[in-house]
């Protein structure tokens, strides 16, 4: 499953999907490794996402005095 | 000669006269004093004197300029226009009034506080909730103040994306209550709203905040569309703008804390996650490895059994067949006869040391 695109939100649920999985009747020695691998490369997008985003700040022009 | 050049004036415009003088000399004055003979006239007009313990004077306001409650023996600061009246008493026209010094505050804030509580503007019930993570917040705050500061950096070092629209006010004195009322109302005539109004201001002395337990404030905040967040202070400050807040933060910092998750726990988390997954790949494996362990340990187990088994019956075979052997019962002192048992007949008689020929003189039955 691509993860391109996601909002952090998104991939932080399919992290939380696919550590569930480790915990689930579908667990398969077989599959182990490609999903924990698909996982540490979600939960690096994950920390590069939230490293990465900036606050825009924006100063309100309009003054706020009663007389204007 | 001198009276000559004197003007006569007319009483009221003597009494113009007057009131341009002062307004020349005293467009605006601040007087302190305590508060007498306070009443309220037809619930518009409000009169009370100030005075101290040498002198007092008549003051007049609406009841609107009135932002906070005050009662005779308050002591107060008014900032107003001193002028003389037509029927010739001097006065002064309020145009604000604020409670001085601690005890006054305090009164005046226990005042106010009970009026709107018994509104119902601090009810638990009118709380609405924050967004978890919101993405267009409004702030508002003085720019320069420290406590702005220490808002703005708390929250980038907690998180981003956020889109964050500063509204610079006053945060202390007279002019900051309506500054704040006409940022609260710009953010809620917008027309895609914030999803959080912030107020933040760092702490100061009573007098400082007192800003923060105007009427008017209070009602803006308490009527205000977008769910607010009001940090002011330090954490023992508490302001009736605290206290109307749909969530009420200690402090500018705490006000960030609230209003954002903390990347860097959520990073540590992940990783936390992340970390648990190998231990946990090579428990089952180990698990895995336990069981197919323990189904060969249980064949060679079974095979073992059926050996065994196999062979006893082997050995008790054995145990028959050698005591089939005639050797044995050779042994046990009995001998084979061979030959045609007819008297007169050759026979050979074997024991288990020698084999003799013998002729057979008699045969009769047992």
């Amino acid at each position: 499953m691509s993860v391109k695109n996601k909002s952090i939100s998104e991939k932080t649920l399919q992290l939380t999907e696919l550590v569930s999985w480790f915990d689930s009747g579908e667990f398969s020695l077989e599959l182990a490794l490609d999903k924990f691998k698909e996982a540490e490369k979600l939960a690096l997008e994950i920390e590069n996402d939230l490293n990465s985003l900036k606050n825009d700040i924006e100063i309100v022009k309009q003054k706020f005095d009663s007389k204007n | 000669m001198a009276n000559q050049l004197q003007p006569i004036f007319s009483v009221s415009d003597f009494i113009a006269v007057v009131n341009q003088t002062l307004d020349f000399a005293y467009p605006t004055v601040e007087v302190e004093g305590e508060v007498s003979e306070f009443k309220i006239n037809q619930s518009k007009f409000v009169f009370f004197n100030i005075k101290d313990s040498g002198a007092s004077v008549g003051c007049f306001m609406t009841i609107w300029q009135m932002r906070v409650p005050i009662e005779d023996g308050m002591k107060v600061i008014v900032s107003a226009v001193p002028n003389v009246t037509k029927w010739g008493k001097f006065s002064l026209t309020i145009k604000s009034v604020r409670p001085s010094g601690e005890g006054a505050l305090k009164k005046s804030f226990e005042l106010l506080k009970a009026k709107l509580d018994s509104e119902g503007l601090f009810a638990d019930e009118r709380k609405r909730q924050l967004p978890r993570i919101p993405r267009h917040i409004a702030v508002i705050s003085s720019t320069q103040a420290a406590g702005y500061a220490d808002f703005i950096k708390i929250l980038q070092d907690r998180w981003g994306g956020v889109k964050i629209d500063v509204a610079h006010t006053l945060v202390q004195g007279s002019d900051a209550p309506d500054q704040i009322i006409n940022a609260i109302n710009y953010f809620n005539q917008l027309e895609v709203l914030p999803e959080v109004l912030v107020i933040v201001r760092g702490g100061g002395s009573a007098d400082d905040l007192a800003a923060f337990n105007d009427e008017l404030l209070v009602r803006a905040i308490a009527s205000s569309r977008i769910p607010t967040l009001v940090g002011v202070g330090h954490e023992i400050d508490m302001s009736l703008a605290d206290l109307v807040a749909d969530v009420r933060a200690a402090t500018p910092s705490n006000a960030a804390q609230i209003l954002v998750p903390d990347k860097n726990e959520i990073i540590r988390s992940v990783k936390t996650q992340i970390n648990s997954l190998l231990p946990r790949i090579i428990q089952i494996i180990d698990q895995q490895k336990q069981i197919v362990i323990d189904i060969l340990s249980g064949s060679i187990e079974k095979t073992n059994e059926k050996i065994d088994e196999q062979s006893k019956n082997i050995s008790n075979l054995k145990d028959i067949l050698s005591q089939l052997n005639p050797e044995k019962v050779l042994a046990r002192g009995y001998a084979l006869i061979r030959g045609k048992i007819t008297v007169g007949s050759q026979i050979e008689i074997e024991t288990n040391k020698v084999i003799m020929k013998a002729e057979v003189k008699n045969v009769s039955k047992k």
